[in-house]
């Protein structure tokens, strides 16, 4: 390691700057993830034209204390209103509310907020000290490596994203043939553009991003307003007696571990979101613990379990992006279009040629946990009082930040119609449970792979014989071809219905 | 599930088998020296839509053929198509107002608009709600971006 590089970038974690932006994020973020139904990706898609202004290291930092702020952040709806944020806060829910429910919120908010904060630093440590030895190990590969392990992480984020391989690599396609939009590298001529000179560029990924998840996501929960309305959130009160004490830190520590070990796990693999990584780890504490039967009833260890895995997903998603350019998910997958809009290339070539700004967004990380630790223990009763939002309010804004977001890309009126589209679309992939994520990956990744396929063609002279001698590609083909037949099987082995079961439709 | 899937299955193999026989053909261009011809990574997207969907489709219909259930519903409620559609059609005139108005000058009316739609009555939430969120965009595009208003 370059300590010199390293003392650079501490410093710069440490500017008033970078406070505000990572702050800001953070603070947003807990926003964000206290309103149910605001997601994190929702939250990034729509901040990304936010960050058009700031540094590259500011913008992305601010990114990333978003996330981990939305993460947090959904831990209070999911205690408070038995109502998760997000998806992957749905297992805090199932121990936070019941404590909640006997007269011990505070206790509860500070076990989930003492839980993401460790599981979120514990993460980001093992992220700084495993992406850049994988990220060195990258730069040795050449584009037959990575054009297979693109592969491989698309046939794997589609068969676990949305469960159905079929429908995730329809998405998938998809995406891939959107992602080809734009002028062709290799030829200078137009692609798929259908003469609109707007498209020369490619279809613009603030409209994608904004139109299937954020814009999508709201028309979805208007919908919802027609059958679901009032929402009764538990109250905070004045209570010495309720609040985290020492003797349930050293009960639950062995729990947060486990849970950041399983997030970190979980994280690492492309495909699998927070929510496997929570529920996985409320399951094994379930499974570890002497009285398994307490859990669902307000145990302390049910909510650690759920926050440090839901919040360690996050940094260690980040293990594939930083390492190998792959992003394991759909903030990660944003993250690469920030990373786009300033400029900069991620993965193992950020490491080369950006050592610095890698440093220092390492370094703003574990500055995002330390401040979201702060503002979340003192502005409890403040997030508290944020649950009582209601969706009809949110609702109207967030549609208005999300075609501002698209004005200030300078795309105008073409950009607004192309956000719209992608709004149906996104809203008919959530409605038929076909993998936006899958869709947004492909999307992202197809100019990659798209390079390293070509470069591929164009050094072996199409003779396939040549990838003999690379066994690192052969390894991922191979894996792309086992995974491919053993998600087929397992679609084929869901759809069976039960004996005896009804017909649903 | 089944119908659902059908529909969507077939409709999906319907878009690719379209990208494979017009668009690509059409738009995708093409380089006769090129190892690797422009239409190729679209026409790798294209078949595996078509492929995927039409798995999706046929699976679709044998769970249909066994299940007894026919591929159209006439049990449609229009009442709830039209909630589920107004936020669209509401965005798409807004949109349409857009290429006359800047959104900064006319998104307090927009946001107003959909919450006394939503249910909202209260005139003090009204006016908050959508200026607050005007204002800040101001703020944004004005002197942080500096791209003037937008």
């Amino acid at each position: 390691m370059d300590f010199a590089v390293i003392g650079t970038a501490a410093a710069e974690a440490l500017t008033l700057a970078s406070f505000i932006g990572i702050g800001g994020g953070v603070l947003l973020g807990y926003v964000v993830g206290v309103i149910p139904g605001l997601s994190r990706s929702v939250a990034i898609s729509i901040a990304i034209p936010m960050t058009f202004y700031m540094s590259p290291y500011i913008a992305i930092s601010f990114l990333i204390g978003l996330s981990k702020g939305t993460a947090a952040g959904s831990a209070v709806s999911a205690i408070l209103l038995n109502a998760p944020g997000e998806a992957s806060s749905a297992a805090t829910a199932l121990d936070g509310y019941p404590m909640a429910k006997q007269g011990k919120p505070k206790t509860a908010l500070q076990i989930g907020l003492i839980a993401s904060v460790m599981g979120d630093i514990l993460a980001t440590i093992i992220l700084i000290f495993v992406a850049i030895p994988f990220a060195r190990v990258a730069l040795l590969f050449g584009p037959y490596e990575m054009a297979a392990i693109l592969a491989f992480a698309l046939v794997f984020i589609a068969g676990l994203s949305g469960g159905n391989i079929f429908k995730g690599l329809a998405a998938g396609g998809l995406g891939i043939i959107l992602g080809t939009v734009g002028l062709d590298n290799q030829t200078g001529l137009p692609r798929l553009t259908f003469g609109y000179a707007e498209l020369m560029d490619g279809m613009p990924l603030i409209a994608v991003a904004i139109g299937t998840l954020a814009l999508s996501e709201m028309f979805i929960q208007s919908e919802k307003l027609r059958y679901e309305r009032g929402t009764m959130s538990v109250q905070l009160k004045k209570d010495d007696s309720d609040r985290i004490t020492w003797p349930i830190f050293r009960r639950i520590l062995p729990t947060i571990l486990r849970g950041t070990g399983v997030g970190t796990f979980v994280g690492a693999l492309p495909g699998l979101g927070p929510s496997v990584g929570s529920f996985m780890s409320y399951g094994m504490a379930q499974k570890a613990a002497k009285e398994p039967e307490l859990f669902g009833k307000g145990e302390p260890k049910g909510i650690a379990a759920a926050e440090s895995a839901d919040n360690a997903v996050i940094p260690a998603a980040l293990i594939p992006l930083f390492g190998l350019g792959i992003p394991g998910n759909v903030s990660a997958a944003l993250l690469i279009g920030a990373f786009a809009i300033h400029g900069i290339t991620v993965g193992p070539l950020l490491l080369r040629d950006n050592p610095e700004l890698l440093y220092s967004i390492f370094a703003g990380m574990i500055l995002a946990s330390v401040i979201m630790l702060v503002l979340g223990w003192y502005g409890l009763m403040v997030f508290a009082q944020i649950t009582r939002v209601p969706p009809h309010v949110v609702i109207p804004i967030v549609i208005f930040f999300c075609l501002a977001g698209m004005m200030l890309q300078g795309y105008g009126t073409f950009g607004l119609v192309i956000l719209m589209g992608f709004a149906l679309l996104g809203y008919l992939m959530k409605k038929y449970d076909y993998s936006f994520v899958t869709f947004l990956v492909a999307f992202i990744i197809t100019p990659m792979l798209e390079l390293n396929l070509r470069q591929s063609i164009i050094l072996s002279r199409g003779n396939w014989e040549i990838l003999l001698n690379r066994p690192i590609a052969m390894i991922f083909i191979a894996c792309t071809l086992v995974a491919l037949v053993t998600l087929i099987v397992r679609t084929f082995r869901k759809g069976k219905p039960p004996a005896g079961a009804p017909a649903v439709d | 599930m089944p119908r659902s899937d059908f529909w969507s299955g077939l409709v999906v193999a319907a878009l690719g088998l379209l990208a494979l026989l017009w668009v690509i053909p059409n738009y995708a261009g093409s380089n006769p020296f090129a190892r690797m011809p422009p239409g190729l990574v679209p026409s790798i997207g294209a078949w595996l839509m078509l492929i995927c969907g039409g798995v999706i489709a046929v699976k679709g219909l044998v769970q249909m053929l066994k299940a007894r259930i026919v591929p159209l519903s006439a049990d449609l409620h229009w009442d709830a198509v039209a909630w589920a559609a107004w936020p669209f059609l509401y965005v798409a005139v807004a949109i349409w107002f857009m290429s006359f108005i800047k959104i900064t000058w006319f998104g307090a009316f927009l946001i107003a608009g959909m919450l006394i739609l939503l249910g909202e009555r209260r005139w003090y939430m009204i006016l908050g709600c959508s200026v607050v969120p005007v204002a800040l965009l101001y703020v944004l595009s004005v002197y942080l971006m500096r791209v003037g208003v937008v």
